[in-house]
């Protein structure tokens, strides 16, 4: 049972450092999210981030397209996703720590979609436990 | 009669050639090579690894050490780049502009990597862009600096000394390369690997890194890798088209 907790941490602290692992992320605010309730423009599943494109209606109705920034799909599927889980017309809430000079990026955190269900980037055994993604 | 005869010296022509390859002169996966008589390995890391973030220090091979003591070139990376964290900027972010990782960063991005052992080589595949790297261990010397062409993983000669594999890289690409955030790589980057099993699923190298060029004194850092048996490495990329969607990689912020 213990080993199987260790795993599971050890893949929850993976999942975590992988979305910055490309490259470096000084340019994340983590110390904080933001919610972005919007309708997906586009999502691309592939390697070695996937990635999504969120456009949220603004003050004044502008419409303002958010680049999210998610993990390799290996990891994903772990976290209970497919391919086919958001398409382009998905209305979604997505929660990401955005870029710290106020442009409309992030990393992603997590996704709500509309029937409900929220998915992570965590494998669904670790989802219990906080995450505290490591600074680079 | 003269065309058996003729084929008869051929074929002695042909077979006197084969005899006069060496160790060194055969491909790492030639039969010839492969199957010369040699000490059974202490160890096969054949498998795939996964960098253990848990273990102290984890990807980073920095910062330098309180006994490095760096010089020209690099101390002024390494200044500049204090300047831009403290500014909330990423310094030089080359990987995210598709650059190779190279040694040793590679080793420990937070992707597997696949690992095949031969008895005259070990190959690996990184899942972090498909970075290849080989580690000949045929008791062939290193490359003729005049010949060899210089790669971002280097050119790696492994021995064993008892249950450890020594590994010694050098030969390094020397531009867009780093050890760590504001420390360059240099042409003059050499690099050593100790790496023994800690047991059959653990393994543990003690790297130790040298740059006449870039600093005085030896970096020293140890790593740990867990086998993990349920992934296996994928087709992946750097594609221009993905930058543009990583907000990160486009960010005003970088310092290039």
């Amino acid at each position: 049972m213990t080993s199987r907790i260790l795993s599971a941490v050890a893949i929850l602290l993976l999942a975590a450092a992988t979305a910055s692992a490309h490259h470096a992320a000084a340019g994340i605010d983590r110390t904080t999210t933001k919610e972005l309730k919007g309708t997906i423009k586009a999502f691309s599943w592939q390697n070695p981030h996937s990635w999504m494109e969120v456009e949220v209606v603004g003050e004044g109705g502008k419409v303002v397209t958010w680049t999210v920034e998610m993990t390799a799909p290996s990891y994903l599927v772990r976290a209970g996703w497919k391919a086919s889980t958001v398409k382009p017309g998905d209305e979604v809430r997505v929660t990401v720590r955005p870029l710290k000079n106020g442009d409309p990026g992030g990393l992603f955190v997590s996704v709500t979609l509309a029937d409900g269900r929220t998915l992570t980037e965590r494998p669904v055994l670790a989802q219990a436990a906080p995450a505290t993604p490591p600074a680079q | 009669m003269n065309r058996a005869i003729s084929a008869a010296i051929a074929a002695l022509v042909v077979a006197a050639a084969a005899a006069t390859l060496h160790a060194q002169d055969l491909g790492a996966l030639a039969p010839a090579n492969l199957n010369k008589q040699r000490p059974a390995a202490p160890f096969d890391v054949t498998g795939t690894w996964l960098n253990d973030i848990r273990f102290k220090g984890s990807w980073r091979f920095g910062p330098p050490p309180d006994n490095v003591k760096l010089k020209g070139e690099a101390l002024k990376h390494f200044e500049a780049s204090k300047q831009a964290q403290a500014e909330g900027k990423v310094y030089h972010d080359d990987i995210g502009q598709c650059w190779p990782a190279g040694l040793p960063m590679i080793m420990t991005r937070v992707w597997p990597i696949a690992m095949v052992q031969k008895p005259t080589v070990i190959y690996m595949v990184s899942g972090f862009m498909n970075s290849f790297r080989t580690i000949f261990i045929d008791g062939r010397p290193h490359s003729d600096p005049d010949v060899v062409v210089r790669s971002f993983n280097g050119e790696s000669i492994g021995h064993w000394e008892k249950d450890t594999l020594v590994v010694d890289t050098k030969y390094f690409v020397g531009h867009h390369h780093w050890i760590d955030s504001g420390v360059p790589a240099s042409e003059e980057t050499h690099i050593v690997e100790r790496i023994k099993m800690v047991n059959p699923a653990t393994m543990e190298i003690e790297y130790t890194i040298t740059d006449s060029k870039g600093w005085d004194g030896e970096m020293k850092f140890t790593k740990r890798w867990n086998r993990v048996d349920d992934q296996d490495i994928q087709e992946v990329s750097c594609l221009p088209d993905l930058n543009q969607h990583i907000p990160s990689t486009q960010s005003k912020d970088n310092v290039r």
